[in-house]
């Protein structure tokens, strides 16, 4: 039943990516994350990292992308001169604005800078949104006792990445969790998690043979996609991280089948 | 990689069935209608195609009060099995995760490990093949290896909703086994962690109400020594003398001589009296 299309060699990269940032974010001083939980904010559907104080420590952050470097290098040993000018190019400056533009997730600005510098265009955005994670993360935990609920539409309350993973837990709740910053909140089992849909004509399931664990949900009213996977069934269960990356064939199918990761938000006067 | 078990609680068990309706639908097993058994339970005990079977067993307790005991039946998954030890042509196996797997494309169906099972859990499937010519394949439970390797837990525990059955590593589950011992004694005196050493230990270790004998398994079950003499010295001296294809006769000889679960036809001593 070997379901993942993910090769074991890149699942083994990305389980020391998490290993690292989960260094990384142990070793931050929990005081550099200050989140300001404005219920209006929240109930409006702004993240929590929006408002949050953040202190980054440059230094730090150049450390990181030395370590990520060091790391992706021994997979890909090729990518230790692009690593290296990288290093050289990233001043104070550079730095504070590639946290700025990882946070606001800007694949133009990440796209250029790589052509401009003569990098693979994959490079820096995924250091950049590499070394950000243990911030949003941090966050995450911080404010998680706080979040029960999301803004259907919104994205993750805590980092705004759009919703796209749900897992079941206890007897069969809904809960929604983020890849990125590993927030989590709960959704009704029947409603888009996008939209907020609930009419069960338009809610639908996607099986797929042979996948015991996993269901995709979608919305005909938004277009969007959910992927539900019953992590009851795990003997260890794997970080949200993890379990879309090792699930991406369902957002294939989803995508085949016309949905989105975002759903569309329909314009109403 | 970590070793893990099954662990069994029976006294949580309500007999709902479910895992045996789990284990048909993931393993692709056919049904079996069978005879009315005169009691709830649906299959006297496990066969090649029903490799799970709820046994409900009536029993008087020591007040002299009826008990309803249930119990979840499928391969023991023994750390030393003996099934594995007399397969001559390595189709029993230990899998990474210490289970006991059977490789179809390996068996010949020679039968010498449902003859040497202590629990009487292999037993062998018959098919057709597209000239009608039948063939035999040893099958039991798999612990659901398919399952397994993508980090799932069995079928058979992941939609138990009593929780009696979990799926973990042996060091955590043999604890909670200790810990539930402890918990059911007062109700349950005779109460025991069944996982035999004389097999090695198992990876399905039950937590039992009663005695083994009243749930029908072994008190001290253990490899049988004719099992050990076949791997080590009856098997490579018949492979060295006889080709492949005439294993299965001599086989079936060498078996009879020496395996019989009855303990008839066990020449032992070998002299005989003379008086």
């Amino acid at each position: 039943m070997k379901k993942s299309v993910v090769s074991k060699e890149y699942q083994k990269l990305q389980k020391d990516i998490i290993q690292l940032q989960e260094q990384w974010k142990t070793s931050l001083d929990p005081d550099c994350v200050r989140p300001n939980l404005d219920k209006a904010a929240m109930e409006a559907g702004v993240p929590v990292t929006a408002l949050a104080a953040i202190d980054f420590d440059i230094s730090l952050f150049l450390q990181w992308i030395e370590d990520i470097g060091g790391l992706l290098s021994k997979y890909q040993p090729e990518i230790e001169t692009s690593m290296k000018s990288i290093k050289s190019l990233l001043d104070e400056e550079t730095a504070k604005r590639w946290i700025d533009e990882a946070f606001a997730f800007n694949y133009i600005y990440f796209a250029s800078f790589a052509e401009e510098h003569e990098l693979d265009g994959w490079i820096p955005q995924f250091v950049a949104e590499t070394v950000l994670r243990p911030y949003l993360q941090l966050t995450a935990a911080k404010v998680q006792g706080e979040i029960q609920s999301g803004v259907h539409g919104a994205g993750c309350p805590v980092c705004g990445e759009p919703v796209r993973l749900a897992q079941l837990e206890g007897e069969g709740k809904k809960v929604l969790h983020c890849p990125r910053c590993s927030a989590h909140w709960n959704d009704r089992r029947v409603a888009c998690s996008h939209c907020g849909n609930n009419d069960h004509e338009t809610v639908k399931i996607l099986t797929i043979e042979g996948e015991s664990a996993a269901q995709i949900q979608i919305c005909e009213e938004c277009k969007g996609y959910t992927k539900i996977i019953d992590t009851r069934q795990y003997i260890v269960k794997p970080t949200p991280a993890m379990l879309d990356l090792n699930t991406i064939h369902l957002d294939f199918v989803a995508q085949e089948h016309g949905y989105k990761s975002a759903g569309e938000t329909k314009q109403t006067n | 990689m970590a070793e893990y078990i099954k662990y069994v609680d029976v006294t949580k068990c309500d007999g709902c069935r479910a895992c045996m309706v789990a284990c048909k639908n993931w393993n692709d097993l056919p049904a079996e209608p069978e005879e009315f058994q005169g009691s709830v339970q649906s299959h006297a005990k496990v066969t090649a195609n029903t490799w799970n079977v709820l046994s409900f067993i009536e029993h008087e307790d020591s007040k002299g009060n009826l008990d309803y005991l249930f119990r979840h039946s499928s391969c023991f998954h023994c750390s030393e099995a003996a099934c594995v030890k007399v397969c001559p042509e390595e189709a029993m196996h230990y899998t990474d995760f210490g289970t006991v797997d059977v490789n179809s494309d390996k068996c010949v169906g020679c039968g010498y490990c449902v003859q040497n099972c202590p629990f009487d859990v292999v037993q062998l499937a018959t098919y057709k093949d597209k000239n009608g010519k039948e063939y035999k394949k040893a099958q039991k439970c798999t612990m659901c290896v398919d399952r397994l390797e993508e980090g799932m837990q069995p079928a058979c525990v992941t939609t138990c909703h009593t929780d009696a059955m979990e799926f973990g590593t042996k060091e955590e589950m043999l604890k909670k086994a200790e810990k539930r011992l402890s918990e059911i004694k007062d109700k349950y005196p005779n109460a025991m962690i069944y996982n035999p050493e004389g097999v090695g230990g198992t990876h399905t270790v039950y937590v039992l109400a009663e005695k083994p004998s009243v749930y029908g398994l072994p008190e001290k079950p253990k490899v049988p020594t004719s099992a050990v003499v076949w791997k080590d010295y009856a098997q490579p001296i018949g492979k060295m003398m006889l080709g492949a294809t005439s294993m299965a006769l001599v086989g079936a000889f060498v078996s009879n001589k020496l395996f019989n679960k009855e303990g008839k036809g066990h020449e032992e001593d070998g002299g005989g009296s003379h008086e």
